[in-house]
Parts: structure tokens; sequence; C-alpha cells
């Protein structure tokens, strides 16, 4: 191999590594500002303000259609490193659980969980529902409730009206437990879908 | 031209001669991770829109309807293409093709379904992303024994492992980092709480408990493995152990949470990465001869 070759690959792999610790620094520090840490709570500033720096140098303060932001964010996801490595850090948090209600004409009720067919899909639906219950946005939360639910409803065709609950699901502590306390729910939203409507009427606790 | 002996230390760092074990371990490793991530797909159809250039089966499915071929018969096409180059891939025919296709194919799925997909699609298509850019076939492939296919630099070889290992060592680090810096891994409670949380919960809680004054020394050593990774996996002396401890980790992980997917490309990347100088691997001899630096 000549060595202007080794020059390029190693170029290449000088900035595949700046990508992959600007990535990852990006996502350290989010998780730092928003998560209780051994750091106290006024450095939450700091972490914040580092994440905008680690994502000004990967391009996602440009506007969403400049081309370099376009580019960074295609090869980022092409080559699989557009997240971060912080599994279960610093804290794991609570679980969600969505739970649906099918009313049928004769007025009987029955209860149903989101569908899954594997293993492997049960941690997907899992990491959804975690999306599900920390985003901001009520538009995003109800257009995926209503994903799940119309899959419901495929297999119960007949139902008249599905109520989603949405919920968070409380861990006991292992003294806690010893004590008897099992998991909880918290309620904290509804969603109902009837046949005859497109919209869907919310409740929340 | 000159190089200073810095230089030429660097060069021999990121571009050591190097057989091509690891890599038939990455192939191998990967084309079996490929077979049971296609009989677990999903058929999501959502969007990842955070750029143009990222391929999804909707690109498919717009071409397909396009030549009058319902969603369905694109899918189905699409999923037999990722299992058909997962085999290729297991035996080493057309390897590159099959690297290719395999990393696009299960790109496009895993951004259909961008919501729904978790860390182990990332770890597949990092590994798919090397393994096709990595000098195929190896030694071991079916190209290279039938086919008579060659790869004549094992410097190239050793390059795509250093990219390999060096990514894995920044990954481990910073999974060990976020994990130090909450105190709950210290304390043991994160243990406890990542096995009692659904959908990890699969083994009794009643159980569980009883195991509960290991859980402080399972946390902090599952900090200390991960943050130490970057350290002690380089050094020859202790990165037995260290890949050892961290394969059994990701074991234990599989089993006691759930994510064997997850668990098994770890344990293919990492062997990939740092095993083959282990063991018997090492005293096989290759007939890759390294070509003279050029200076």
């Amino acid at each position: 191999m000549t060595l202007g070759k080794k020059r390029v690959y190693l170029a290449g792999l000088a900035l595949q590594l700046f990508l992959i610790i600007a990535v990852s620094s990006r996502d350290t520090f989010w998780v730092l500002s928003k998560s209780r840490t051994v750091f106290p709570e006024s450095s939450k500033n700091f972490w914040q303000q580092s994440e905008q720096i680690a994502s000004t140098a990967l391009g996602q303060r440009l506007p969403r259609s400049n081309p370099v932001r376009q580019i960074l964010a295609g090869y980022l996801h092409l080559s699989g490193i557009e997240v971060g490595y912080g599994f279960f850090g610093p804290n794991i948090p609570n679980s969600y659980k969505l739970v649906f209600e099918l009313r049928f004409p004769d007025g009987h009720v029955e209860y149903e969980l989101p569908r899954v067919s594997n293993a492997a899909s049960v941690l997907r639906v899992a990491g959804l529902l975690d999306q599900i219950g920390r985003t901001h946005s009520e538009a995003f939360r109800q257009t995926m409730v209503r994903m799940l639910a119309d899959a419901v409803w495929r297999e119960h065709a007949n139902a008249t009206t599905i109520r989603a609950i949405f919920g968070s699901v409380i861990l006991p502590s292992v003294p806690e437990f010893e004590h008897g306390k099992r998991e909880s729910y918290e309620f904290l939203y509804a969603y109902d879908f009837s046949v005859s409507e497109e919209s869907t009427e919310q409740s929340a606790p | 031209m000159r190089f200073s002996a810095s230089q030429r230390r660097l060069i021999d760092f990121f571009f050591p001669a190097e057989s091509d074990s690891w890599l038939a371990i990455l192939r191998i490793g990967l084309g079996f991770q490929v077979v049971l991530y296609a009989l677990s797909l999903l058929g999501e159809a959502i969007l990842s829109l955070e750029s143009f250039l990222v391929p999804r089966l909707g690109w498919f499915v717009t071409l397909g309807t396009r030549v009058g071929l319902r969603e369905e018969t694109v899918l189905s096409v699409a999923w037999i293409c990722l299992l058909a180059c997962s085999c290729g891939l297991l035996v080493g025919v057309a390897s590159r093709f099959c690297a290719i296709l395999a990393w696009f194919l299960h790109l496009c799925a895993a951004k259909s379904g961008g919501l729904v997909s978790y860390g182990m699609d990332n770890f597949m298509t990092i590994g798919l992303f090397y393994l096709m850019l990595s000098p195929l076939p190896d030694r071991h492939s079916l190209d290279w024994r039938l086919r008579k296919l060659r790869v004549n630099d094992p410097q190239l070889l050793g390059f795509w492992r250093r990219v390999l290992q060096l990514h894995l060592s920044i990954i481990y680090f910073f999974s060990g980092l976020t994990k130090c810096l909450g105190t709950g891994w210290w304390d043991g409670s994160n243990v406890w709480r990542a096995l009692i949380r659904p959908p990890f919960n699969i083994i009794n809680p009643e159980i569980l408990a009883t195991w509960k004054y290991l859980f402080p020394l399972a946390g902090i050593f599952i900090c200390l493995l991960e943050i130490g990774y970057p350290f002690f996996i380089w050094n020859s002396q202790t990165r037995k152990i260290w890949l050892i401890c961290i394969c059994t980790m990701h074991v234990g992980i599989g089993i006691t949470m759930g994510m064997y997917l997850f668990a098994f490309v770890m344990i293919v990347l990492n062997v990939a990465a740092f095993g083959p100088r282990l063991g018997r691997m090492e005293c096989r001899t290759t007939n890759l001869q390294p070509q003279k630096a050029v200076s």
C-alpha cells in the first residue's frame, strides 16, 4: 500500500473517530443535563451548553435543509453512529405500559396489550413506549398510540370503541419489594377511538 | 520521503500486517446475526426523516408500486434477499456483494422502523458497515477456496481491524462513563431495576431479591469493566481476561434480560476485534505476506 493511500485511509479514520466521539459526547452531555447524577444540579447549564457545542460540531444547528447537515446526518445513519452509547446510564428510568380497553356491541369488554410476535419485538415495542412516554409532543404521542391501536383493531374488527390507557410503571426498590410492594402503575394519558369518529378524545391525570 | 520515528510508529499502529481470521469471525458472526434478525423482522413502515440520504424500505415499495407490485410482495422480496445474503455471508459466497446488500437491506429495515429500533440495530449497522469496507474475501470463505479470489494486502486487513477495535473502545468508554456518573450503579439499585424493568423482567423478582447482596458488586463490576475497556483491552497481559469478562457480561445480559440478538452481535464484534490473537488462531500461519513499506 502506498503512503498516499495510507494517508487517505488515516484521514477517513480521523473523521470517523471524530464523528463517533462527537455523537457520543453530545448524547452523554444531553443525559447529564437531564438526569440526576453525581454532579450538582447547578452543573446542568454547563452540560446543556456542552451538548450544544457538540451538536454544532455535527452540523445539527444548521437549517434542516442545509446540504452539509443532510450529508453529515446521512453518513451518521449509514455507518450506524448516529446515537451515543449511554445504555442504562446514568440511571434506569421507569418503563411505560399501554393497555387497550376494547368495547364490543354486546357490551362486553376485553383488555389487550400491543401485539408482538417474538422476543425481539417485545424490546422494540418497549422502546417505542419509552419514546411515547418521554416526548413533549402531544401530536406525536397521539399518532403513535393511534397506530398501535389500529393494529389491535385489525385483530378485533367488531369492536366499537377502543380506549388506549397509557401509564408509567413504578418499580419498587429491593427493600420495598421485600416489604411486599410490587410494581405499580401511574395513569398518564387515555385516548378514545371509535369506529364512527376519526377524532380522538384525550383525558389526562 | 523521510519518516520520523513517531510517524513510523503511527503508521505501524494503524496498518499492522494482519491475518484475516478476525474478518472470518466478523463475516460468519454477522451472517448468523442477520439470519436471526431476518427471522425476527417486523414489517413496520414508520419513516425516518433525519436525512433524505437515509435509505428505507419505502423506497422499494414506491418503486414496486410503479411497476405494479403490491407492498407485501416488495417487502417479501426484500426479506428473502436479506435472508439470502445472510446465508451468502455465512458460507462466504460473493462475500463483498452479500456484505453490501446485507448492510443496505438491514439499514432500510432498521430505518423504516426507526422508532422501534434499538441498540442492536446500530451495532448491526456498524458491523456490516465495516465488514463491507474490509478486504473480503477471507481464506475461510468459499470465494477463497472455490473461486480462488485473493486479497493481497494484509496491512489493509490490519487497518480495518484497528478501526473496529478503536470504535469498540470508544463505545465501552462512553457507556461506562455514563453509568459511573449515576449513583444507582454503585449501590446496585440499577442492576435490580434493569432486571425487573419490563420487558427485561424474565427472572422472577422473588429469586432476584435473594441475590440482593450481589447487586452492588455487579454494578461496580460493570462500570469498571466498561470504562476500563479502552485501557485494559489493548494491553496483551490483560486483554484475555477483559475480553472474557466483557463477553461473559453480554452472555449474562442476553440470558437474564432476554436481549439475545444484542448480546450476540456484541460478542461477535468483540471477538472479531480482539479475539484472534488469543489462543489457537494466533498460531495459524497465514499465506498473506506483508508488502514492503513504501517510503
